[in-house]
């Protein structure tokens, strides 16, 4: 049988291509995982590339495109819901120029000149001081739009002088 | 066994755990990073150097709300917290902390303080004093509280192995491999009861021995802490504050269940845990407490970490297994369960952090401790993350069995607004909402199951009235749908569709039959699909359909979205919030244009008093204005009231009021009688004359108004304004007949054979009683009653010294006209200033005239000498908990204190008497108010009841939204025809965004000033300047501007 095999095989270390494909997508500069990539992870933990192309498109962590050299992440908890995010993320959409954005449609966007990303999280747990919002890694608790949009311009100029 | 290795660890841990120096703790979370605790932590570090201070890295304490949080211990002195400290702050801490008199000034300041701390596992006491700080446990956030998971958290540096073996760390771990046998620690768990924290509560005890009767060479043991859930964030703090505990109790799950591989599961967006938790592995293996031969005993152990990468299923623990193996995380049918056949084919147990965490404390104490807290079938305590619109929110472990009101009002303190709190969300997408009506049921597995929802892992969301229900149920479904693995059809499909009519609802598309299709799906999902993800997700839309179907009815039927959040549902939020859905950004936007007739004639439309409604609305449109987040709400109320006092100086309203009565249309034949010309009534006059409806109006008083013109006072209401806008009435041919009392000169019977509709608008205006002795004696008055005399010429003459006992607006309205009399007036209240139900203005405005306020008073009696009234007896309160209204309750104090005065005003509210109606099959609540369809206002068959009659006292606007409403389903049910909209009219305006705003504050009407007001009843607002209003009306923010903006008559 099938699971007489498997116990048989060298057992990889636990969570090892999760591990591999996190790695890879962090080394690579635009934060994703491009088909070389995929082809090289599979190369080298001897996974199929069907397998590898199965796992990146599964979870919500890979992204398939190129990211913007600044990722803005707005939390969609329910705590975050409850306390204005959607509007958080609407505003943000559009004063990036993607009035028609729908979260349920499509999961991240970025903009032309690959200066940001946008993206939701399912919940950053950091509920007790919703809305959050993560810019450049940083986290912002009790956003407001005008808050918001004030970092999106300072970020701007700063990439521009 | 290596106990000297222990033991040594422990010195070691315990010279910073209660150090003989001073020492500062920083709570260093995530959440205390992300509000700057980092950089407090670096200018701490800075400010103490070369001084003999410890400065020191914690975990969080919890109180998430008061971030970054601060401990600075003194030896032999409590541990003081401060919450909310800044960087800059830093030095003063400092020196606190070497200097005494630092210390001393600096105390008081303190949120509270720990004279001593139970670890459970250890106890220490760390000193006495500062008898004026409060205890931790008497805040009323951690009151209540029993720390036994967050044993540690907040108080010890979570990457010190030391620290955590100088709390009694790692000494389960040692008493079970060195004295216990595996069955033993197996049967310890078990007689302790606990139950699954993860959420489904299944016993961990027969769970392990399930894991454990399977033979087999090699088996694991996983932890989920991949808490998927949104709203839930326990785990997260429980591996970044105190690691080591899971880590211990992992081990000893391991020993028991014959594991030798243990590996940890953590999400990937918690970064600082997955850090913290490496150390505390990497340090426990070098100890000796992991690896081979733990404590130099048989039993091995190798311990990772495997990091999720976001996908909610994986909490499900097949698609967790899935997940560390390498595959897409998809479930598969249980059996085999995972205890046979899991990870690689070979046993496994899989439990949540939270379980782990347990385990330590219920080995080192024993069974019968841990049975202690919580109840018979649930015991123990729970994390709950209390979050979402409540004052506090962090991170709280109470006794399974609380009441839910304990931890919302009590714990949260409520929402910390004026807002009403709706419900509470537990479990996540897998729970349900938890009416607020239902908040005394007590918090175990069992009890939320009965109310649908789940204990989940914890997450506890509080929403209040801006939050729509619909919204939420979507919400879910939209991230259960996106997050199901797809691996069986129920859940796929069924999910996607129930999003669909969902969506279709929050955005005004649905049909009434959606409902029905809706509840039968959620109960296919659930009863067929094949993992607890689907078998769940439909508990959010069936709990919500079970206590909030209303909400759906008003979404589909009704075309509204009450809670403003729906935005395809609403123009604007402030349209939304009024109970008219007057367009004001509409008649704004017109009189920015300058074409002042149109905007009258647009507001006239939606409202037919907009001079009266201008000067005394609630002003619910100002609650929800987007432009409060700039700088003040637009005060659109003296804008429309100085529309309509403009139009009638100039005398243009003639004109709009020619157009409505030429466009009424042509008379249907049909009559309808209305009870009470009051708000509610007239409004409903109105729109049933324009539709063609001959309509009369029964009053029992001599003229129309009802409480605009008997109980307003004319210093807020001049009656000329309300004189001159009911013209309107008889110009569209509505009927009055006055002095005539439903049910003493002419019978409810009566009415109804003469009319083909009966419409109920009688108010509420009986007043309450104190319910005290003294309340018969001469010169006691009933505060509306009194009015009303008042306004009617036929109160008698008030003495000298007058006291009014109430905090309401009727209580002010007569305390500032009994100052306008001369008076010496008193307002007695139970509660303090800030939690008086009357408007804020009307409040300051008494205070200006003289009036004298006492608060925290609660009436005994009224005293008398020869039957007359002489003072009254209070007792004095103390502002208590948080109560259901949001407000600290009231608790009587052992004081009494006694007001002299000649008259006793009683203004404690009122009531609806309805007596009337009885035998004519319209029901009543117990307190008297009419039930009524909440949708049609209808009461019974051929009577509809609106206004006060229905709500109880509410406001003015209210009263006339019901009448616009019962008018329209009135001539739907009679004229089998949809035409309403036909009575609003399209003006054409602007439709251009307004520019960047600039902060400005709204502009003020000049006024009557205080010194003038004796003895004058004159308005004492004057109202707007031309400049003032267009300055004005240029405020709004146009929120209508939207490309999904409907019309409010649509």
């Amino acid at each position: 049988m099938n699971t007489t095999q498997e116990s048989e095989r060298t057992a990889p270390a636990p969570g090892a291509l999760l591990s591999a494909l996190e790695n890879a997508q962090r080394e690579n500069e635009y934060d994703y995982l491009p088909e070389s990539i995929l082809r090289r992870v599979a190369a080298e933990t001897g996974e199929a590339l069907s397998r590898v192309y199965s796992v990146a498109t599964f979870y919500s962590f890979f992204n398939l495109k190129p990211q913007g050299k600044h990722p803005i992440v707005v939390c969609r908890g329910t705590a975050c819901h409850t306390r204005g995010s959607l509007g958080l993320l609407k505003e943000t959409a559009d004063k990036l120029g993607f009035p028609d954005f729908r979260e349920d449609e499509e999961s991240s966007f970025t903009t032309e000149d690959k200066m940001f990303s946008v993206r939701t999280v399912a919940c950053f747990g950091q509920c007790a001081l919703a809305p959050v919002v993560s810019v450049d890694g940083a986290m912002y608790s009790r956003m407001t739009p005008a808050r918001l949009c004030a970092l999106i311009d300072d970020i701007r100029r700063g990439d521009q002088s | 066994m290596n106990a000297q290795l222990l033991a040594t660890k422990a010195y070691n841990g315990m010279a910073t755990v209660h150090p003989e120096v001073p020492a500062i703790s920083v709570g260093m979370g995530t959440c205390g990073i992300g509000n700057g605790a980092d950089t407090l932590y670096d200018a701490l570090v800075d400010a103490a150097t070369g001084k003999n201070i410890i400065i020191k890295k914690a975990g969080c304490f919890g109180y998430c709300a008061l971030e970054p949080l601060l401990m600075v211990y003194h030896p032999d002195r409590p541990v003081l917290l401060f919450g909310d400290v800044k960087a800059s702050q830093a030095a003063d801490f400092v020196r606190a902390a070497s200097d005494e008199a630092a210390y001393a000034a600096l105390a008081p300041r303190a949120l509270c303080k720990l004279s001593s701390w139970d670890f459970r596992t250890a106890a220490i006491t760390f000193g006495e004093g500062f008898p004026d700080v409060p205890e931790w446990n008497e805040l009323p956030f951690f009151k209540g509280q029993e720390k036994l998971v967050m044993r540690d958290c907040g108080l010890i540096d979570p990457e010190s192995l030391d620290e955590y073996v100088a709390v009694g760390g790692y000494s389960a771990l040692a008493r079970a491999i060195g004295s216990m046998s595996p069955d033993e620690v197996i049967a310890e768990i078990t007689s302790a009861g606990l139950r699954g924290r993860g959420g489904a509560g299944f016993p961990t005890g027969v769970k392990w021995q399930m894991m454990r009767q399977n033979e087999a060479t090699e088996r694991y043991i996983i932890c989920n802490a991949d808490e998927g859930d949104p709203g839930a964030y326990m785990n997260r703090n429980e591996i970044e504050s105190d690691p080591h505990m899971l880590v211990e109790g992992m081990a000893i799950g391991a020993y028991a269940m014959g594991a030798s591989t243990a590996i940890v599961y953590v999400r990937a967006e918690y970064p600082l845990a997955v850090h913290r938790l490496q150390k505390a592995i990497a340090d426990a293996t070098e100890a000796g407490l992991l690896g081979d031969r733990v404590l130099g005993t048989d039993f091995s152990l190798t311990m990772r970490i495997v990091s999720g990468a976001g996908a909610f299923v994986c909490g499900e623990e097949t698609a967790l297994i899935a997940s560390i193996e390498g595959r897409a995380g998809r479930s598969s049918p249980r059996p085999p369960f995972p205890a046979a056949k899991g990870y690689l084919g070979k046993p496994t147990n899989i439990n949540n952090v939270e379980t782990w965490c347990n385990v330590p404390v219920i080995l080192a104490r024993g069974a019968s401790y841990f049975r202690r807290f919580g109840t018979d079938r649930s015991p123990g305590t729970k994390v709950f993350s209390l979050v979402g619109k409540v004052k506090n929110t962090g991170l709280v472990e109470l006794p399974l069995g609380m009441p839910l009101s304990d931890i919302v009002y009590g714990m949260g303190e409520g929402t910390g607004s004026r807002k009403r709190i709706k419900a509470v969300q537990t479990g996540g997408p897998s729970g349900g909402c938890i009416p607020a009506d239902k908040f005394d049921t007590r918090v175990d597995y069992e009890a939320l199951a009965e109310l649908g929802a789940i204990m989940g892992s914890g997450g506890m969301v509080v929403m209040d009235e801006d939050n729509c229900m619909v919204d939420v149920a979507r919400y879910f479904v939209g991230f259960t749908s996106a997050e199901s693995c797809g691996a069986c059809a129920p859940c796929r499909e069924g999910l996607s569709q129930m999003l669909r009519i969902l969506t279709a609802i929050t955005r005004g598309e649905a049909r009434a039959g959606d409902i029905a299709t809706l509840e039968r799906l959620s109960r296919v999902v659930r009863d067929s699909s094949l993992c607890g993800l689907g078998q769940t997700a439909a508990n959010p839309v069936l709990t919500t359909l079970r206590y909030f179907r209303d909400e759906y009815e008003n979404h589909i039927i009704g075309g509204r979205c009450a809670a403003g959040t729906c935005e395809a549902l609403f123009s604007a939020l402030c349209e939304n919030s009024c109970p008219l859905h007057m367009n004001i950004p509409g008649y704004l936007a017109l009189m920015g244009e300058g074409r002042l007739e149109e905007a009258f004639e647009l507001s006239l439309r939606d409202n037919p008093l907009p001079g009266v409604m201008g000067r005394i609305c609630h002003f619910h449109c100002q609650m929800r204005c987007k432009r409060e987040t700039l700088d003040e709400p637009v005060a659109q109320g003296e804008l429309h009231r100085y529309l309509a006092d403009t139009i009638y100086k100039i005398g243009a309203q003639k004109a709009v009021w020619a157009r409505l009565v030429d466009e009424k249309l042509p008379s249907n034949g049909l009559k309808v009688a209305i009870i009470g010309a009051g708000p509610a009534g007239l409004s409903a006059g109105f729109y049933l004359a324009r539709l063609g409806y001959e309509v009369t109006i029964f009053e029992s008083r001599p003229a129309a108004g009802g409480i605009l013109r008997y109980g307003i006072p004319a210093y807020r209401l001049p009656k000329e304004v309300l004189d001159t806008e009911l013209e309107l009435w008889t110009l569209l041919g509505v009927t009055f007949v006055f002095n005539t009392a439903v049910g003493v000169d002419v019978s409810v019977d009566a009415l109804s054979s003469r009319h083909d509709a009966l419409i109920v608008a009688s108010g509420a205006h009986a007043d309450r009683s104190l319910g005290v002795p003294g309340e018969e004696l001469d010169g006691v008055h009933a505060g509306y009653a009194w009015l009303e005399e008042f306004a009617l010429g036929t109160a008698p003459v008030p003495r000298k010294r007058a006291l009014v006992i109430g905090g309401g607006n009727v209580a002010i309205d007569t305390a500032r006209t009994l100052a306008r009399l001369d008076c010496e007036v008193r307002v007695a209240y139970r509660r303090s200033r800030d939690d008086m139900p009357a408007n804020a203005v009307e409040i300051k405005g008494a205070e200006d005239e003289g009036v004298r306020f006492e608060y925290s008073l609660q009436p005994l009696e009224v005293l008398g000498t020869a039957g007359r009234v002489v003072g009254a007896r209070f007792r004095v309160m103390r502002a208590g908990g948080v109560d259901a209204s949001g407000r600290p309750a009231p608790v009587a104090t052992d004081q009494t204190v006694d007001i002299p005065c000649d008259d006793v005003y009683v203004a404690v509210g009122e009531r609806v008497d309805a007596s009337f109606l009885s035998g004519t099959g319209v029901s009543v609540h117990t307190d008297g108010r009419i039930r009524r369809d909440a949708l049609t206002c209808k009461a019974s068959d051929s009577i509809w009841a609106i206004g006060d009659a229905v709500t109880g006292p509410a406001t003015a606007a209210e009263a006339m939204g019901l009448g616009k409403q019962a008018a329209r389903a009135i001539d739907e049910a009679l004229m089998k025809r949809s035409v309403f909209a036909s009575l609003f009219k399209d003006f054409g305006y602007s439709m251009q965004v307004p520019p960047e705003p600039v902060e400005a504050l709204a502009m003020r009407s000049p006024e009557v000033p205080p010194s003038q007001r004796r003895g004058c009843f004159a308005e004492i607002s004057q109202g707007y300047s031309g400049n003032q209003a267009v300055a004005e009306a240029s405020r709004c923010l146009r929120c209508d501007i939207r490309a999904n903006a409907r019309s409010p008559w649509r």
